[in-house]
């Protein structure tokens, strides 16, 4: 598939993860729905594109997962009847993953900082104690990055040059009560990374093609991350870039106006 | 107790390739043979016990069983969250070494000391406690721990009433002792339990002579949570007796001694021998801190006395 094919292809699949991501939380009356609109992109270049057989995703923003849900279900990771039991009693699918509920997902998050040292132990025992090729991606938020754990981890990679560790930051700018720049500015986000010795690139995290060439890259010695810039709420008009939309569920009117901002991207992919 | 631990590390990291050795930036003059000799499979994650402990759990999710370790208080309050998410959530063989629990950093001070650990993790999901109640007990405990699937924590301590006594007998799955027995089960008696090397100020009081005309049981326990299907022994002496004293070296509340009340069917007596810090606090050694919060063998024997005479 040409890299122009492929791209085309990402957007569509894009567009039907976030379709079925809206059902998701419009049947459940869920709210998360910003942060995993903003992380869509990200999921569906992984699991369609980077993650081969034996690597692993861990996503430590927990918040996230009913996105991961989406997209696992998309690419036919979970099953129906798991993925048709989301926010209900008795489910295994929680608003933030569960420890040891499905394959997929490796480790239960929720509490933020939590994921990257895990991600880290991981690399660490796959490159230097079963010395494999396995790769690890693991995908934190901009308002993760308050946390001292990260940091430790993010020592921790750059020192023992884990060149199979990839960080992914879905920098949306907004955070659980603020802006990120207004409660603990990051910035230079893409240097920090770089002092904790990580090669970092700075990609818009909704240009596949951004994603693609940030994320292909030969092991040298030091782990990757990209600073993926992103929209909170992207994809639907009456939510981008507005923090209630990490909490809020939607109305029917609402769901039916994302519904429509859905169909007209898609018009708009579909013209030559 | 950290070189009867580091010994029997030794002979886990030798045989299990599973096993790995992970230390929070402690070891010195202790883990170098370790260091030297495991390559890869000894980690210094340095000062960063969150970190650590989220790395663990990662080894362990790729199949290894590593051991976690520092001083008893960095390597458990610090990271307590990721040792509740990251470990006995995911049911993770991350086996946890608290090096100088209790009073044992002394004249280190307060931040040194570990009063709270055992009663911090104990309600963890999947938690297994061990605490061996002296120097030979360690490598035993260690032989339990390496077997398990899930987590696990390990006290390290060292009592300045260390006595050597013989046990009578020792439970294997347990790993409880009986130190002493009642010489006439029909007559009234007590129950002494030590926890972990809470035992040995009981040992001590037992070397003294001060309970030689009393009526007692002396048990160490070591190993949580409770089990008196196979700790029968000990459920039968304080059925018979229904006079518990407990005696540790960590804050009676949410300690040991109330969770062995809370396990055991009602007595006539229970007294728990705690540790506590007083206002305007001093420090010193092991020794000293004990004396302050009167868990001695002088103590006990007046506990003793006060429910027998």
């Amino acid at each position: 598939m040409s890299d122009t094919a492929l791209f085309h292809s990402l957007r569509e699949e894009a567009l039907a993860v976030r379709r079925k991501f809206l059902r998701m939380h419009f049947e459940a009356r869920a709210g998360h729905l910003g942060t995993g609109l903003s992380d869509i992109d990200i999921l569906v270049y992984l699991h369609k594109v980077w993650l081969a057989e034996g690597d692993q995703f861990i996503l430590s923003k927990g918040h996230g997962a009913s996105s991961l849900y989406a997209t696992l279900h998309h690419f036919g990771r979970l099953s129906d009847e798991d993925f048709a039991t989301y926010y209900k009693d008795g489910t295994l699918l929680p608003a933030h993953p569960a420890p040891g509920a499905l394959e997929a997902i490796p480790a239960a998050t929720g509490s933020l900082g939590h994921g990257l040292p895990i991600a880290a132990g991981l690399a660490y025992a796959h490159k230097y104690i079963h010395q494999t090729q396995r790769r690890v991606a693991c995908l934190v938020s901009d308002g993760e990055c308050n946390s001292g754990s990260l940091w430790e981890a993010a020592l921790f990679a750059g020192h023992h040059r884990l060149d199979n560790l990839t960080v992914i930051v879905d920098a949306n700018g907004l955070q659980g009560f603020g802006r990120t720049k207004d409660v603990l500015d990051l910035e230079p986000l893409v240097d920090k990374w770089r002092a904790f010795r990580f090669r970092c690139e700075d990609v818009d995290g909704h240009d596949f093609s951004r994603l693609h060439q940030a994320l292909r890259r030969a092991p040298d010695g030091s782990p990757t991350c990209i600073v993926a810039r992103t929209v909170k709420g992207k994809g639907v008009a009456l939510m981008e870039n507005k923090l209630e939309w990490h909490y809020l569920p939607m109305s029917e009117e609402q769901y039916a106006s994302a519904l429509e901002d859905l169909a007209e991207a898609e018009r708009r992919l579909k013209q030559p | 107790m950290r070189v009867d631990f580091v010994k029997a590390i030794e002979g886990v990291l030798a045989s299990d390739p599973r096993s790995m050795f992970v230390t929070g930036d402690l070891g010195y003059s202790a883990l170098e043979g370790v260091a030297a000799t495991y390559g890869r499979r000894f980690l210094n994650a340095g000062v960063a016990e969150q970190n650590m402990v989220g790395v663990a759990a990662g080894l362990a999710l790729s199949g290894m069983r590593p051991w976690v370790y520092s001083i008893a208080p960095f390597a458990t309050y610090r990271c307590l969250e990721q040792i509740r998410n990251d470990v006995c959530m995911h049911r993770l063989p991350v086996r946890i070494a608290g090096n100088g629990g209790g009073y044992t950093y002394g004249i280190m001070g307060a931040t040194h000391h570990a009063l709270e650990d055992l009663a911090v993790l104990r309600p963890l999901p999947n938690m297994q406690l061990f605490f061996p109640c002296s120097n030979d007990h360690v490598a035993g405990a260690v032989a339990q721990m390496s077997e398990l699937d899930g987590p696990a924590y390990i006290r390290l301590a060292i009592s300045p009433y260390t006595t050597p006594v013989a046990p009578l007998s020792e439970q294997p799955r347990t790993l409880t002792r009986q130190y002493a027995a009642r010489r006439n089960p029909k007559a009234p008696s007590v129950t002494i339990v030590g926890i972990g090397h809470g035992v040995q100020i009981a040992l001590r009081a037992l070397a003294s002579g001060g309970l030689a005309a009393e009526n007692v049981d002396v048990f160490g326990v070591a190993r949580f949570p409770w089990d008196f299907v196979a700790d029968a022994a000990l459920l039968q002496s304080v059925v018979e007796s229904g006079n518990v004293i407990s005696v540790e070296e960590h804050y009676a509340d949410a300690g040991m001694g109330e969770s062995l009340r809370a396990a055991l069917p009602p007595t006539r007596s229970f007294r728990i021998l705690a540790a506590s810090y007083s206002p305007g606090q001093r420090y010193g050694s092991p020794a000293f801190h004990l004396q302050q919060c009167g868990l001695t063998p002088e103590a006990l024997i007046h506990a003793v006395h006060a429910v027998l005479r």
